[in-house]
C-alpha cells in the first residue's frame, strides 16, 4: 500500500482541531482594523486560557518587572502576535490528546517538544535576529507530524523505530521513516500546519526542521529549530556528546550565526527551566 | 568511483551462525546485533552490540588473548523476590546462572583462561516509572554472580532511567554506551516483554550444564 500525506491528514480530520481561542485571536491579528482591545476581549472569552496566560505572563518565563493583572495589560506587554503564539503553545498538548498512540507516552513526547522550544528560544536570544517567542512555539510544534504517523500508521512507525534501534550508528528517525514509509514526520507536520493556515514561520520550521536548506522565508528560524531539536535530545539523555543524537547540519550553525561552543551552556539552561515550564504550559 | 570490496565476514564460532552481523563503516568492523536472550562470543576483531531497557548485558573477555563476548538477558519473575539470596536456587536464579555460564564457558572453551577474565556491565534501567524496578534485580544478580566467580568488573553503566545502546569490542575490551531517548522506551519494553514471556513459558528443563 502506498501512503500519501493527504490521505493521512484526511484520516485525522475532526480528531484534532485548532482551539477556538487561537482561531479568534488569529482572525483579529490578521484583520487590519482590529485593535488591542478586540484581542483582549477575544482572550477574555476563554476564562481557562485567560488564567493560564496570566500565570505565564507573571512567571519568570517572561520575567517582566511589573505585575500583569489584566488581560489588557498582558496583550499590551506581550504583544498581539505573541498572544496568538501563546494561545497555540498552551493548547497544543490538549489538541493532540485526540491522537493517542502506543509508541511513545504523551509526557515523554511533549517533554522533548518543550525542550526543543526552550532551547530554540534561548538560541534565538543569542542569535538576536529572530523572534524568540515565535521560535519557541515553532519548537513546541516541530514534531506534531510524528503524532499523526504514530496514530495512523502504527505498524510502519514501529518498523521505523525498530530500524533506528537496529543500527549501530546513529540513524535519525526521519531517515528511517523515509525508508519505511516514503515520507517523514516533518513533511506530515508541515502539511498539517499549511492545512491549518498557521503562520508561515511555523509552517516552515515544522516542515523543514530536518531539511533546512529548503526553507525560503525563514531559514534562520528553521535552522534554530533544527539545532534545538538535536540539543533537546542531548538535554533529555543528559549528554554533551553530539554524536549520541541526530546530527546537526553544519549549515544550520552558519545560518544561525552561532557557534557550537554554546552547546553546554544552552543545555544546562534548558535543563534548569524544564520542570517549571512544563508546569506553566502543560499544567503539570 | 568503485567502492573497495568489504573484507570477508569472519567465521562465526559454532552455535553463533544465526546471530545477525553486518559491516559497520564507522568502526571498520563487522558488528553482531544481539537480541534479548541471545549471546555471542568471538575470537575476531569484531563488534557486538545491543539495545537494553531493564535487561542486562555482561561483556566478558580474556584480557590476554582477546577472546570474549556479550550476553543479553533478564531474570524471569520469581514468586519470592529475595529467592536469589536463599540457598534453594529459584527458577530466576537458575536462568541467570544459565545465561552467565553459557557466555563464560564458551569463552573458556575457545582459549580463555578463567584467571584472565574481566567484565563490564550495562543495562538494568528503570525505563518505565510505574513499574517495579526489575532492572535493579538484574543488576544485583550479575554483580553477585561475578563476585562469586571472582571475575573482576572493570566498569559498569547500569540502572538510571535510560535505555541504552551498548557496543563492545571483545578483542580490545573497548566499549561505547549511548543513552537512548524516551521515544524508544515502548519499542524496547515490548521487545523485552516478548522475550521474557518466552522465558517464563519454557523454564530451563535440566540442571545447568557443568563444564
Amino acid at each position: 500500500m502506498k501512503n500519501n500525506i493527504a490521505d493521512l491528514l484526511k484520516g485525522v480530520d475532526g480528531l484534532i482541531t485548532l482551539p477556538h481561542v487561537y482561531i479568534r485571536i488569529n482572525q483579529l491579528v490578521e484583520a487590519p482594523d482590529s485593535t488591542m482591545a478586540d484581542i483582549a476581549k477575544a482572550v477574555s472569552q476563554d476564562p481557562s486560557f485567560t488564567v493560564r496566560m496570566l500565570r505565564v505572563a507573571n512567571s519568570p518565563f517572561y520575567g517582566f518587572s511589573s505585575t500583569i493583572d489584566t488581560v489588557d495589560k498582558a496583550v499590551a506587554i506581550i504583544g498581539t502576535s505573541q498572544i496568538r503564539n501563546l494561545a497555540l503553545s498552551m493548547s497544543v498538548a490538549s489538541t493532540f490528546a485526540g491522537l493517542p498512540n502506543n509508541l511513545v507516552s504523551m509526557d515523554n513526547f511533549w517533554r522533548h517538544s518543550l525542550y526543543c522550544a526552550l532551547i530554540a528560544r534561548i538560541l534565538a536570544k543569542q542569535a538576536r535576529r529572530c523572534d524568540p517567542e515565535a521560535v519557541f512555539t515553532a519548537g513546541l510544534l516541530h514534531d506534531i507530524g510524528e503524532l499523526i504517523i504514530f496514530n495512523r500508521l502504527p505498524e510502519q512507525a514501529h518498523q521505523s523505530l525498530q530500524l533506528v534501534l537496529d543500527q549501530l550508528d546513529e540513524m535519525p528517525v526521519y531517515q528511517a521513516e523515509r525508508q519505511v514509509i516514503g515520507f517523514d514526520h516533518a513533511e506530515v507536520g508541515g502539511e498539517l500546519a499549511r492545512l491549518w493556515t498557521l503562520p508561515p514561520l511555523l509552517v516552515e520550521c515544522i516542515a523543514f526542521h530536518h531539511s533546512i536548506e529548503r526553507a525560503e522565508r525563514y531559514p534562520r528560524e528553521a535552522a534554530l529549530v533544527h539545532i534545538a531539536n538535536s540539543l533537546a535530545q542531548m538535554a533529555e539523555v543528559d549528554t554533551l556528546e553530539t554524536e549520541d543524537v541526530t546530527p546537526v547540519d553544519p549549515l544550520a550553525w552558519e545560518i544561525a550565526g552561532l557557534d557550537e561552543e554554546i552547546i553546554e551552556q544552552v543545555i544546562r539552561e534548558a535543563q534548569a527551566e524544564i520542570i517549571e515550564t512544563e508546569k506553566l504550559f502543560f499544567g503539570k | 568511483m568503485a567502492t573497495p570490496p568489504l573484507p570477508r565476514i569472519p567465521l562465526a564460532l559454532p552455535g553463533f551462525e544465526q546471530v545477525r552481523r553486518s559491516w559497520n563503516d564507522t568502526h571498520e568492523a563487522y558488528a553482531a546485533r544481539l537480541l534479548p536472550g541471545e549471546y555471542y562470543v568471538t575470537l575476531n576483531d569484531e563488534c557486538v552490540y545491543t539495545t537494553l531497557g531493564s535487561c542486562i548485558s555482561a561483556c566478558i573477555r580474556d584480557r590476554i588473548n582477546g577472546v570474549g563476548g556479550m550476553n543479553h538477558f533478564m531474570l524471569p519473575a520469581s514468586t519470592d523476590a529475595n529467592s536469589w539470596k536463599s540457598t534453594n536456587l529459584s527458577a530466576a536464579t537458575r536462568y541467570g546462572n544459565f545465561a552467565m555460564e553459557h557466555l563464560i564457558n564458551v569463552i573458556l572453551k575457545n582459549g580463555g583462561k578463567r584467571q584472565n577474565l574481566e567484565a563490564k556491565l550495562f543495562g538494568g534501567g528503570r525505563i518505565m516509572q510505574n513499574m517495579t524496578d526489575i532492572g535493579m534485580r538484574n543488576i544485583i544478580f550479575v554483580r553477585d554472580y561475578l563476585k562469586i566467580e571472582e571475575i573482576k568488573v572493570l566498569s559498569e553503566d547500569v540502572g538510571d532511567i535510560y535505555p541504552r545502546m551498548v557496543a563492545y569490542f571483545p578483542a580490545t575490551g573497548k566499549v561505547r554506551v549511548k543513552r537512548l531517548r524516551s521515544l524508544h522506551n515502548n519499542t524496547i519494553v515490548e521487545e523485552e516483554s516478548r522475550y521474557i514471556k518466552t522465558v517464563e513459558k519454557e523454564p530451563i528443563k535440566s540442571d545447568i550444564e557443568l563444564f
